[in-house]
């Protein structure tokens, strides 16, 4: 155990990964609409030590009752459309939606119409887009602090 | 390969006279021959080879093979659903793929005392796919779970039929993020049968080189996973990073990190000069020291591994009647791997891994990936001595209606069976290694504790979205 923590200790060091000077935070639900599993495993590594996205105060909830952001993923299928509803319903108020990767922008979409609601904007008010297929880690981490800056801005 | 189309009775009596003589069930898929409906099974031989069994559905029906191969359930409930064709015998014969009913048609039914349902998804806790679970339970003992899965239905294979030949690979291969490479090798492997192409070994070779730089990304993800599924958090960031070098190996190489547009039909557009290639093993060799240190530390760690002996057990015989495949099959003393049956990639000399303790729980299926990794990244490192070129296939071969391919996902066989109109393509079928251990999952998760589920779950780690495409 203790190697792991040396290894991961070092990792830290040579990523030079630091957290900013003044605390802010915004807690994130992640909803799967139809994606390829794409960008599930990027915003995975967004929270893992190398982005690290923790340390600017961005976490994953559990649940859309403790979340800020909904991050949704996928061309938003016909099948998750009433569930992505269910989950924006239960979210406290202010609240913001992240459009995430390519399919959830209805950027390049690849499958059968029928099947397929459409981009995300078109079931929810989208506040911010990160597009990519699927964006970098460090993508999803920066654009999600961008919209922390401009909620702070906003606020003051 | 051509697949003549037989009658009801006779089409049983092959599938059955094959599954005697030692092949075995990979894939079941409804399509057109000509104006007529039809349904064609896909067999395998222990030695590779493939056959396909077609049988005519003029009036709709066709009489079921579940009996003879368990394994064949969910491809023939949706068959049923996709292409409305019934299974004469197959009862009953639940929806698998179509939302549309309520779930008491869907849910296995229990009744008895003290036995309540747990409803999970399709959104769940974490940063994972979307689909629904529903545990019948007593208490905290698992009974029984249906596992009700293709929320994320793209109609991936309709949206592929009519495109030519060429252009498929990109929309049938982005199904899965996970299985990219593997899905597009198995396409494309169909489609030059189909056209009489031959790969050279140079194509074999490079195409051998992304199937691993795949696979080996996947396996350091997949340990990372169970490790995140008992909440042990060190062991999970640091096969995090390992996971990160190599999707950043795989940009340096391709210039994607899930290596997305690195196949196509016909032959091989991968390019490395000696500068790629030895900076390549350099960075694998480092994740080699990187995840052998990590995962003895994994081993020597009492309260890790004691949560791994013992749950979710998949033994062989069921494993092979509900034809389970890679890892997880392995993990249960099914020593079956396509790598060792490839022609038409560069696996010369490939040995399937065998673990000592073939028992087929959860601890299993942990270590063969740990064991896999290794002869992975041998290969690796074997392909990747010297520079890769674009090469293209040799082309003049017989010409065919029908192509299959298949090939060793990350996650166990995968089969893409692709019939041809023309230059187009008429129907296609991609039946992923999570496909066929999807009903494994529910089978290693009865008589378990609820709370094991998660775990005994993430020692499959098997996709959603190639199985919904």
């Amino acid at each position: 155990m203790l190697t792991l923590l040396r290894d991961l200790r070092k990792l830290r060091g040579a990523t030079a990964l630091s957290a900013p000077d003044r605390g802010r935070s915004l807690a994130l639900r992640h909803v799967d609409c139809g994606s390829c599993n794409g960008c599930e495993h990027e915003l995975t590594l967004a929270s893992g030590p190398t982005v690290d996205m923790a340390r600017f105060g961005l976490g994953i909830v559990a649940s859309p009752r403790h979340a800020d952001v909904l991050l949704v993923t996928g061309p938003v299928t016909t099948r998750m459309r009433e569930a992505l509803l269910i989950a924006y319903a239960a979210m406290p108020e202010p609240r913001r939606v992240a459009a995430l990767g390519d399919c959830a922008l209805g950027v390049d979409v690849l499958g059968s119409d029928d099947q397929i609601v459409g981009p995300v904007e078109s079931v929810l008010p989208v506040d911010l887009r990160i597009p990519g297929c699927p964006p970098t880690p460090d993508a999803i981490a920066a654009a999600l602090l961008a919209l922390v800056d401009a909620t702070t801005t906003a606020r003051r | 390969m051509s697949a003549p189309l037989r009658d009801g009775t006779t089409y049983r009596e092959a599938v059955a006279a094959a599954l005697a003589d030692g092949w075995s069930f990979a894939g079941l898929h409804a399509t057109r021959s000509g104006d007529v409906p039809a349904v064609r099974t896909l067999l395998v031989s222990r030695s590779g080879d493939v056959c396909l069994e077609s049988v005519e559905a003029g009036n709709g029906s066709v009489p079921t093979i579940v009996d003879l191969a368990p394994a064949a359930g969910w491809d023939e409930r949706e068959a049923r659903d996709l292409y409305g064709i019934a299974f004469d015998g197959h009862e009953p014969l639940r929806p698998l793929v179509d939302h549309d009913v309520p779930l008491e048609h869907f849910a296995t039914s229990v009744r008895g005392r003290d036995a309540y349902q747990v409803a999970v998804g399709p959104i769940h806790a974490g940063v994972i796919e979307s689909g629904h679970f529903r545990f019948h339970v007593v208490g905290d003992r698992i009974l029984h779970v249906d596992a009700r899965l293709f929320h994320k239905h793209r109609g991936i294979e309709r949206a592929c039929e009519g495109l030519p030949l060429a252009y498929g690979v990109r929309t049938l291969a982005r199904a899965c993020a996970g299985c990219w490479v593997t899905n597009a090798v198995a396409y494309a492997h169909a489609c030059e049968q189909l056209l009489g192409q031959q790969p050279t070994p140079e194509v074999a070779r490079a195409r051998t080189i992304l199937l691993e730089l795949e696979r080996v990304w996947n396996t350091l993800n997949d340990i990372g996973a169970m490790c995140a599924g008992v909440g042990l958090a060190a062991g999970n960031n640091r096969f995090l990073a390992l996971t990160d070098e190599a999707r950043s190996l795989n940009a340096l190489l391709t210039g994607h990190r899930f290596l997305f547009g690195s196949v196509a039909v016909g032959g091989s557009d991968l390019g490395l000069d000696v500068h790629a290639t030895a900076a390549a093993r350099e960075t694998l060799t480092r994740i080699r020291r990187g995840s052998s240190r990590a995962w003895r530390e994994l081993l020597f760690n009492g309260s890790f591994m004691d949560r791994m002996s013992d749950i979710g057990v998949v033994d062989a015989e069921t494993a092979r009647s509900l034809g389970v495949v890679g890892p997880a099959a392995r993990a249960a003393g099914l020593l079956e791997d396509v790598r060792e049956t490839s022609p038409l990639l560069a696996y010369e000399g490939f040995e399937t891994a065998a673990l000592r303790r073939q028992v087929g729980d959860v601890q299993a299926r942990l270590e063969q990936r740990a064991l896999e990794l290794l002869p992975c990244l041998d290969i690796l490192d074997r392909l990747l001595s010297g520079p890769v070129r674009p090469a293209a296939n040799e082309h003049g071969g017989p010409e065919s209606p029908i192509g299959v391919g298949r090939v060793e996902s990350p996650r166990g066989a995968t089969a893409c069976v692709v019939e041809r109109d023309g230059d187009r393509i008429a129907r296609l079928r991609l039946r992923t290694g999570s496909y066929a251990n999807w009903p494994a999952v529910a089978s290693a998760a009865a008589d378990n504790l609820l709370p094991d589920f998660p775990l005994i779950n993430k020692s499959f780690e098997l996709c959603y979205a190639c199985v919904d495409r």
